[in-house]
């Protein structure tokens, strides 16, 4: 795992973050916090209803999101990492922050 | 986008920035309040206006946060029903520059502020060597306003600082 965000969904602005070093937090904040709104609205404008779970595969890893209320959850992940198991994390994470 | 500049060094940086952060408006002033550059406005009473409020809260804050903190405040945000407006330095090898920015819903502080930072190293990096100050009079500052007035709303040429 290279890192751990937590941001308000409509600011882009960092709650909380645990990053690997080297990672900047407020610039992850701000990009998938814009990534995941964009998201929310491409859904919906396309009648599919709310963004359960975003996954954004890259060269060298993932980005994953998912939001509850005003917040957005994002985890930045390597290759390696084992998709189905972090979405289950991800998803129980929510439900107890919820 | 259209950014009309009184300083031609200042305009890549300052379009880099509208177009990358989404604003509705962005004004690039000296701490005096004479403007360097400007986006959104159409009237140059508008500009005028918000260089002198820009230039006051950028003094006000500055002022207070020595006050408080022994140093100014490097960011200032409010958030208004459907526009924000952020204000932030920029320091150039030419001096303090400050930027005030409104936006809306298109865009969040989390990215104003990130591209921000791109636009401070953009302006930094492309800032000529200072001139030599000249003195500060009340006449020379009238003159220099009307000067970039004129050049944002198309009635003379920027002034081209980029060396030879």
């Amino acid at each position: 795992m290279v890192g751990c965000v937590v941001a308000d969904a409509h600011d882009g602005i960092v709650v909380e973050a645990v990053v690997r070093q080297g990672v900047n937090s407020n610039t992850v904040a701000a990009l998938a916090a814009s990534l995941y709104g964009g998201a929310v609205q491409s859904a919906r404008a396309a009648g599919m209803g709310e963004v359960g779970f975003l996954r954004l595969e890259a060269e060298r890893g993932h980005v994953f999101a998912i939001g509850w209320g005003d917040l957005v959850l994002v985890v930045i992940a390597d290759v390696s990492v084992n998709v189905g198991q972090l979405r289950v994390d991800m998803l129980k994470s929510r439900e107890s922050l919820a | 986008m259209t950014v009309t500049v009184a300083e031609a060094w200042v305009e890549e940086p300052l379009r880099r920035f509208v177009d990358d952060a989404r604003v509705v408006f962005a004004l690039l002033v000296h701490p005096s309040g004479q403007v360097m550059g400007q986006h959104g406005f159409t009237r140059a009473v508008d500009v005028m206006s918000a260089c002198a409020l820009a230039a006051a809260i950028n003094a006000s804050a500055g002022a207070l946060g020595r006050e408080l903190e022994a140093r100014p405040f490097q960011e200032l945000y409010h958030a208004g029903l459907e526009r924000q407006v952020f204000l932030a330095e920029a320091v150039t090898v030419r001096g303090a520059c400050v930027l005030i920015t409104a936006f809306g819903r298109e865009t969040s502080l989390g990215l104003v502020r990130l591209y921000f930072q791109e636009f401070r190293q953009a302006l930094a990096a492309a800032a000529p060597q200072a001139e030599k100050a000249g003195p500060v009079l009340a006449a020379d500052f009238e003159r220099e306003l009307d000067r970039s007035m004129a050049v944002l709303f198309g009635r003379a040429r920027p002034r081209d600082l980029t060396p030879v």
